[in-house]
């Protein structure tokens, strides 16, 4: 730590570019409570001159928007769970076991991330056609888990290596078991990674776009990001009114996420994780 | 037991304990997951797609379904907008999957005629017996005719989707008497009218199925076809580079960001005043009287300039159109339930949903006094009227004229944007026209070939 | 790559033959997952591509290397693969300049740092098409703010047509990506400057080295293995980008942001020709492929040399 004082210098070259960041986000909220007539005037105003929140209650009373919203929910807390009970077996594994195939496989895990997404999407339809789950929440899960998995495998391995042996081996000395060991010792030194990788693959399910796009044809399985686009950009009308206050109210999970998460955020980087 | 070791216990147990809240609510998510989110609804459920779904829509889908549904209590219907632009991909893993939706409207006739090509279409004729074909205006279900006899689809409507529209006030105001008819008389109209921040036009320049659509329009109204009556690449010739020229010659008096234009870009510019005129179906008079009424009086339409006054009109009609998808469950249910949405009272509902947008294809039904009652339609009698008889006797590139052969490659020729393409290497690459075009026919010939 | 295991002391015979069934029935679901999320797609994204396939029915024969022979052929893959690259460099480039930048600010005892942080980070977790959204609302011809701030500031004359002409679309995207995903790089470089000992700084401060060359000699080095990574996964992400560019421009104006993703989803749901995506992934995995084993090889040997030294 340098010191202690705030250093103004530093402060007036950050906060200009700061605001300037986070100017896309300001001037969607603003939108989203403009009057739609004060929106089309070709002298755009910073302020509004009088404040709506009519397009929010259209978006909640006239669109499907709290179904889709729903399915975002359901799929992104299903995908974080399922992923994170998989990774972290699976990162455990990977770093404090040995068998044959553990590099291939680690080499493999890292190989997923070169696969664009629309290379696996046509094979993945079918399949998810054959055992009947296509056009259904749980067809997305499945196909999410091909991003989220590998992702979290990787974040969870390096901060799993950065935990030191020794405290397991000590839990084993004094009678605990491998399971016991990794439960006990374990799983609370990694809990910060845990979080903070269930943090990044709940993002990544509820902001997920192409997938949704073409796995997905009903409203009942359709989550927000396809839906959004679906409902308020069509051949008749663009409804920016309407698009902004969906923006915002479908940004607010995250928002909520990361107040509470913050500080968790840098950790999974922190412990050494960036090294691969 | 001593402290620490009660400690270490607790702490042993609250974390088994976190870990089986874990594993009990991935068990949770996993049983909510299969069990298919919601409970399982003993009826029948029949799955209806469509485009069109502005929320007066699907108020006028609601009440048609609420009638079936009363009438059929063992049926459940079920309704999902699909996207305009994007809809070839939707029914691509649609079919693929066999995930099929039992009713599909609004598509458009070459979409329908494809997929009854490709053997994934049951033929209709059931339903247009149902409705009764001497009810449709004379011929509305010859677009749907297949090569081996049968309708591949029924008309749910009719479009003039490509409609001149204009602002009299603003043609007053220029000094212009009426409305353009010849392209030179658009584009000085377009010129005088443009200040102020107000543009003249909203043609479309955009990569998307909109601006191949309404290219075609201009290759006709140039007097020229894209494919000859047996289907055969013409679109090499001088009217379509008459064509690009003035699509061209509209660039400057269209907004910037026409380069970018869709169907709702382009509606929005001259709903929201920015143009002087505006190219679209009666889909305007809904968004003016809801958007922008300061115009409502002003505004007319009239049927697209021709590049002079000895070549005929040609509107662009997609001919919305109902199909069934091959291999839907319960045939027979979705057939009435087809049916039923042509009882006279709730179809003019459904056109009611968006006056002037999708004109009836029942005879009765346009006269009849209900359908005319609607405050917009009667408002604007003359323009409906004029856009009535402009779609019927429109085409696509499905059919471009009376005498062409049905072209079963058209609808993938539009998902292929190479007609959008061809207009954007022109006006806006500045590419030369004629090699373009050349490069575009190849291409066409390709896609005709595939 | 820390390697826990290898470093296990030898001679625990039977427990670790134990421990290595223990070790594959805890890596068992991965791999199940995998398989079949990612390994059974991914053969048959290599078996479609010696097929000619319609979508719709799935029907189709076999042409053997005919797809990859038109590929190749064509000047379509070439193009997009220059302006796949174009767009990836260009991103990538502001996404580490801002990132770093941003990230040394973000390191210093400014005011409100940890709302500034906030404030920083968060494009990245919003929504792809929520940034759109946004972007194209400001970009908007008609009614977007960033014309009018700029004719206003007398910077220009008339509305800029941002998404709808070259070389103005790509800037334009380029810009979005870095706005969206520089984030990232900020998360990981102060991450990373939270564990550079303050010692180094204050040797460097006694040989007297003025905060310039502090950054060139005591920062910057210390950054460089997680920069590498942060590139290299960038990369990856960047060059596979969809949503972002399919939303934005749709690969217009003609083809000027047409990059990999979008031709492979044309292909295979706009043109339903199925194979031929097919060919068209494949492709763009093995230059990925290429890539990543290139930039690891040459990190590596940099890394060696410089134990080495």
């Amino acid at each position: 730590m340098t010191t202690r004082r705030p250093n103004l210098l530093a402060s007036l070259i950050a906060w200009p570019l700061v605001l300037i960041i986070a100017f896309p986000l300001a001037w969607m909220l603003l939108t989203s409570i403009k009057p739609a007539a004060e929106l089309f005037t070709r002298t755009p105003q910073w302020l509004p001159r009088s404040i709506t929140f009519e397009h929010y209650t259209r978006v909640l009373t006239e669109t499907p928007f709290l179904q889709y919203f729903g399915n975002s929910m359901i799929l992104a807390i299903s995908t974080t769970v399922l992923v994170i009970l998989v990774s972290v077996l699976g990162a455990y594994s990977l770093v404090r076991f040995r068998y044959r195939g553990r590099e291939t496989l680690a080499a493999l895990v890292l190989f997923t991330y070169l696969l664009p997404s629309v290379v696996l999407i046509s094979p993945l339809y079918l399949m998810l056609v054959k055992v009947g789950l296509a056009n259904t929440l749980a067809s997305l899960v499945a196909a999410y888990m091909s991003f989220a998995l590998p992702y979290a495998l990787w974040l969870l391995r390096s901060f799993m290596a950065g935990i030191p042996e020794d405290l397991e081996s000590a839990a084993m000395v004094d009678g605990a078991s491998r399971m016991g060991a990794f439960v006990d010792v374990v799983l609370p030194q990694a809990l910060p990674g845990i979080i903070s990788t269930a943090l990044f693959t709940f993002i990544l399910a509820w902001n997920e776009y192409l997938y949704a796009l073409v796995l997905v044809n009903s409203d009942e399985a359709r989550p927000l990001t396809t839906g959004v686009m679906n409902m308020l950009i069509s051949a008749f009308n663009i409804e920016w009114s309407l698009l902004m206050a969906a923006s915002v109210m479908m940004s607010i999970p995250l928002v909520i996420l990361f107040a509470f998460f913050q500080r968790y955020l840098t950790s999974s980087f922190g412990a050494g994780g960036v090294k691969g | 037991m001593n402290q620490p070791e009660r400690n270490s216990l607790r702490r042993h147990i609250t974390r088994r304990g976190a870990l089986r809240v874990l594993a009990g609510s991935g068990a949770a998510a996993a049983v909510a997951l299969t069990a298919g989110c919601g409970s399982k609804d003993e009826r029948t459920t029949l799955r209806w797609w469509s485009p069109q779904a502005s929320p007066d829509q699907l108020k006028a889908y609601k009440a048609q379904i609420a009638a079936f549904e009363a009438a059929n209590p063992t049926i459940r219907v079920v309704f999902e907008a699909t996207s305009d632009e994007g809809y070839p991909a939707q029914f691509a893993t649609a079919f693929a999957a066999r995930q099929l939706p039992n009713l599909v409207t609004h598509l458009p006739s070459f979409a329908a005629q494809q997929y009854y090509a490709e053997g994934l279409l049951e033929p209709v004729d059931d339903v247009i017996k149902a409705i009764g074909i001497d009810r449709y205006f004379a011929g509305a279900n010859e677009v749907y005719r297949t090569s081996d006899k049968h309708y591949c689809a029924t008309g749910i409507g009719n479009t003039a989707a490509d409609m001149l529209w204009y602002r009299k006030d603003l043609l007053a105001a220029a000094g212009i008497t009426a409305p353009p008819a010849t392209w030179d008389e658009l584009r000085s109209a377009a010129q005088k009218m443009q200040r102020d921040g107000i543009y003249g036009a909203a043609l479309p320049y955009g990569m998307n199925a909109m601006t191949s659509l309404i290219f075609i329009g201009f290759i006709h109204r140039a007097g020229g076809q894209v494919f000859s009556p047996d289907l055969q690449v013409a679109i090499d010739s001088q009217p379509t580079y008459d064509a690009l020229a003035f699509f061209q010659s509209m660039r400057e008096f269209c907004p910037t960001g026409a380069s970018n234009f869709s169907w709702g870009e382009s509606l929005t510019a001259f709903v929201s005043g920015s143009t002087a005129t505006g190219i679209y179906s009666g889909r305007v008079l809904a968004n003016v009287a809801a958007q922008n009424p300061a115009i409502a009086d002003a505004i007319g339409c009239t049927t697209y300039p021709t590049m002079s006054r000895d070549i005929p009109a040609w509107t662009y009609n997609d001919f919305p159109c109902l199909l069934i998808p091959k291999g839907a469950p319960h045939l027979a249910e979705t057939k009435a339930f087809a049916a039923s949405l042509y009882q006279p009272q709730l179809y003019a509902q459904q056109m009611h949903a968006a006056p002037g947008h999708v004109l009836p294809v029942l005879r009765a039904v346009a006269d009849d006094g209900f359908y005319r009652a609607n405050p917009l339609i009667t408002r604007y009698a003359a323009e409906v009227d004029l856009m009535t008889k402009a779609a019927t006797a429109g085409h696509n590139l499905g059919q471009e004229t009376a005498a062409h052969k049905p072209n079963l490659k058209a609808n993938e020729i539009i998902a292929s944007n190479a007609i959008a393409e061809l207009v954007q290497r022109v006006v806006l690459n500045k590419e030369n026209p004629k090699a373009a075009v050349a490069a575009t026919a190849v291409r066409l010939a390709e896609l005709m070939r595939a | 790559m820390p390697d826990a295991a290898a470093a296990r002391p030898p001679g625990a015979g039977a427990l670790e033959r134990r421990d290595a069934l223990l070790g594959m029935a805890l890596i068992a679901p991965t791999i199940l997952v995998l398989g079949a999320v990612i390994v059974y797609p991914l053969l048959s994204a290599i078996y479609l591509s010696f097929f000619s396939i319609y979508t719709p029915t799935l029907e189709g024969h076999f042409v053997g290397l005919a797809n990859y022979r038109d590929l190749l052929g064509s000047g379509g893959f070439w193009s997009a693969l220059v302006t796949t690259a174009i767009w990836t460099v260009g991103t990538l480039t502001l996404q580490i300049l801002v990132g770093v930048g941003m990230a040394l600010l973000l390191h210093q005892n400014i005011l409100f740092r940890s709302l500034a942080r906030g404030l920083v980070l968060f494009p990245y977790f919003l929504s792809t098409v929520v940034a759109v959204l946004v972007w194209r609302w400001l970009f908007n011809d008609l009614y977007g703010i960033l014309n009018q701030m700029l004719m206003n500031a007398g910077i220009i004359a008339a509305p800029v047509n941002w998404l709808g002409a070259m070389p103005n679309a790509m800037l334009s995207i380029m810009v979005v990506g870095a706005w969206k995903f520089f984030p990232f790089v900020v998360i990981a470089v102060l991450a990373r400057l939270q564990t550079i000992p303050e010692s180094l700084y204050e040797a460097a401060r006694i040989d007297g080295a003025g905060p310039v060359s502090r950054f060139f000699d005591v920062t910057l080095p210390q950054l460089r293995d997680v920069l590498t990574i942060v590139i290299l996964l960038r990369t990856v992400w960047d060059f596979k980008e969809f949503d972002l560019i399919y939303l934005m421009t749709g690969g217009g104006p003609v083809n000027g942001t047409r990059t990999l993703p979008l031709i492979v989803y044309n292909q295979a749901f706009g043109l339903n020709q199925m194979g031929m995506a097919a060919a068209y992934a494949v492709s763009m995995m093995l230059v990925m492929l290429v890539f990543m084993l290139a930039y690891l090889r040459r990190a590596n040997a940099r890394s060696e040399a410089d134990s080495a030294a």
